[in-house]
């Protein structure tokens, strides 16, 4: 049987020479990762249940990415340090604290738990991310919980959509658009909705770029989505495997997608999704002059070291306007260094721009929260109505480009003026 | 073993295309502590609010939410919490994410997706929903829709009563799948 490869990587999960679109099939995962938010409840159901120790310690992996900063007055200050209790506890071999996290969504990445053919589960659709290196995130919610008694749960095989991107992205333009244009045709409807999205084509943007457009397409509708695996994503797999093991798979010739198209990355142009949909994409220019007073980089969507680049190129001759506050948020430790070591970090200090330190920060308005009236234009997932703060905030999606652009001129900016002048506009490649 | 799985049957509430689950089902902005397993009172005044403003004086435990495409998209488990608080039995819908649906389970609740669901149905019709079938009937007319049955693993999750039932069960050896 032609087989995509979701199907390929849940059939090797499963012991199964092949499975069948829509089947239930019982798998054992490679890894397991989950966030902290939800230990405090499950500190308590393991203790009712009489878990003392996780089953499997070596293929959880736990990361503390939304409260690293525990803020005084908040809860998280005493739950971090349950936490932290419970996986010294309980066994768990790969825990990754604040310093030494990041969003997991980069920690599974950097650290070689994310490798071709490997079934991951986690706690959210945005960790598809990790299928730039070939790794199929199957989203199973509260179900993490699963994982600390037992090596096995069922999966539902999705239908796949294969997408081939062809061209080169313009000068301004970031693969932030891309993911915006597949939502404005995509998040209306339900094209999408639990498929994987395979991308072909993918040598065209750089590994940080796969990840970004990997997480996004959750917000199109999709369950997961994985990218081909190139020479570029197995060099780095073979960097950071350390001796453990791993599979590429292509999908079959003759595999039955849902759909098969091309993208044109060469005819993407700056978009913003204004609320409170994931389809209400316009052009930049169709916003373009609406005041802002909040920007943000970072996100899972866009917090690598590329879309970091993507927002110096604009702020490189430019300062962040009076009356913005700009918040950039490295997505780990190692790219807040790389960051550091290429003179990022001075450079949107000095213009203006504050940077936070790794986690989901502003994404959840747990960090640089908006208050009633502000306007905000920012690289995160999402942005519904009280999704950082005040239900009386406005938040608008775009890329680095037009986020950094916008704090300049202190209202929604198209980018690609501002780089030409500089002469740019290609950072990420 | 108390079933849960044998045939629902409840009065339909429709909706439309998208109901988002963290900003139309609940108003996930205005929950704290979200870690925290909510007052379940709290979650089924909370439930629909926004779209139904009399939803939780209107409902019916049993009931049954018919929803659009999207259903549900995006969401964090307080918002089958809200269902399941608010009386309601099932959520039978056009389209939604598997994480909603594994999320709805893990609370107790059954979702299952049936397109063209929201042009057969009229609100206030009694649904029955046979989840080991998947047989969807539309009482009035007799008229019977079909969806994907639920695997046995997942009767068993919702037989138990939800996720952190069903796993009291399996760590006592009780279970089959």
């Amino acid at each position: 049987m032609s087989q995509t490869v979701a199907q390929k990587v849940i059939a090797r999960a499963a012991g199964a020479d092949s499975v069948a679109v829509g089947d239930y099939v019982t798998v054992t995962p490679d890894y397991t990762v989950m966030q902290e938010i939800y230990f405090h409840r499950n500190i308590k159901i393991l203790e009712r249940l009489g878990v003392e120790a996780i089953r499997y310690p070596d293929k959880v992996v736990a990361v503390l990415d939304h409260t690293p900063q525990a803020a005084l007055g908040s809860e998280h200050v005493i739950r971090n340090r349950e936490s932290r209790e419970f996986v010294r506890r309980t066994g768990f071999q790969n825990f990754f604290d604040a310093g030494r996290a990041g969003l997991r969504h980069l920690v599974m990445v950097e650290q070689g738990f994310a490798r071709p053919g490997l079934l991951v589960f986690s706690d959210e659709p945005n960790i598809a991310s990790i299928g730039a290196v070939g790794a199929l995130n199957v989203p199973i919610s509260t179900e993490v919980l699963v994982s600390m008694v037992r090596d096995s749960n069922w999966v539902r095989v999705p239908a796949s959509v294969r997408f081939e991107l062809t061209g080169t992205l313009p000068p301004g333009v970031w693969v932030r658009d891309l993911v915006q244009a597949i939502c404005h045709e995509y998040a209306g409807g339900d094209g999408l909705v639990q498929r994987c999205v395979e991308f072909g084509g993918v040598s065209r943007l750089g590994l940080d770029s796969r990840q970004g457009l990997l997480a996004g397409m959750y917000h199109a509708g999709a369950d997961t989505a994985i990218a081909d695996v190139d020479d570029v994503a197995l060099a780095y797999v073979r960097e950071r495997a350390d001796g453990r093991p791993y599979e590429v798979f292509a999908a079959d010739e003759g595999a039955e997608y849902d759909e098969v198209r091309t993208w044109d990355l060469g005819a993407l142009e700056p978009f913003v999704t204004v609320p409170p949909r994931h389809d209400e994409v316009v052009p930049v220019s169709e916003v373009a002059g609406r005041r802002i007073t909040h920007a943000m980089v970072g996100s899972c969507a866009s917090n690598r070291i590329e879309d970091l680049r993507a927002a110096a190129e604009v702020l490189r001759d430019n300062e962040v306007a009076p009356g913005v506050v700009m918040y950039v948020t490295p997505g780990s430790p190692e790219v807040f260094a790389a960051a550091a070591r290429e003179g990022l970090i001075e450079l949107f200090t000095e213009r203006g721009a504050q940077v936070l330190s790794p986690g989901c920060t502003t994404c959840w308005g747990y960090l640089g929260a908006l208050a009633d009236g502000d306007v905000a234009i920012s690289t995160n997932q999402e942005h519904y109505a009280g999704r950082a703060g005040s239900r009386n905030a406005v938040i608008n999606l775009a890329s680095p480009y037009v986020v950094a652009a916008s704090a300049v001129a202190g209202e929604i900016t198209d980018p690609r003026p501002m780089l030409t002048m500089q002469g740019a506009g290609h950072a990420g490649r | 073993m108390p079933v849960a799985s044998a045939v629902l049957r409840g009065g339909v509430w429709r909706f439309g295309d998208w109901v988002s689950g963290d900003d139309g089902i609940v108003r996930f902005s205005e929950l704290r502590n979200f870690g925290d397993d909510h007052d379940p009172a709290e979650l089924a005044r909370m439930c629909f609010a926004t779209l139904v403003p009399d939803f939780a004086a209107k409902v019916t435990p049993g009931d049954i939410v018919v929803g659009g495409r999207g259903f549900g998209i995006p969401s964090h488990p307080p918002a089958p919490r809200a269902l399941k608080a608010a009386g309601i039995a099932a959520a039978v819908v056009e389209s939604t994410d598997s994480a909603f649906i594994r999320r709805s389970l893990n609370a107790g609740l059954p979702v299952v997706t049936c397109p063209g669901i929201t042009s057969r149905v009229e609100q206030g019709q009694e649904l029955s929903v046979d989840l080991a079938a998947g047989e969807l009937t539309i009482v009035d007319s007799g008229e019977v829709l079909t969806t994907k049955p639920f695997s046995p693993a997942m009767l068993e999750v919702l037989d138990s009563g939800g996720l952190v039932p069903y796993l009291e069960r399996y760590l006592a050896g009780e279970t089959r799948a």
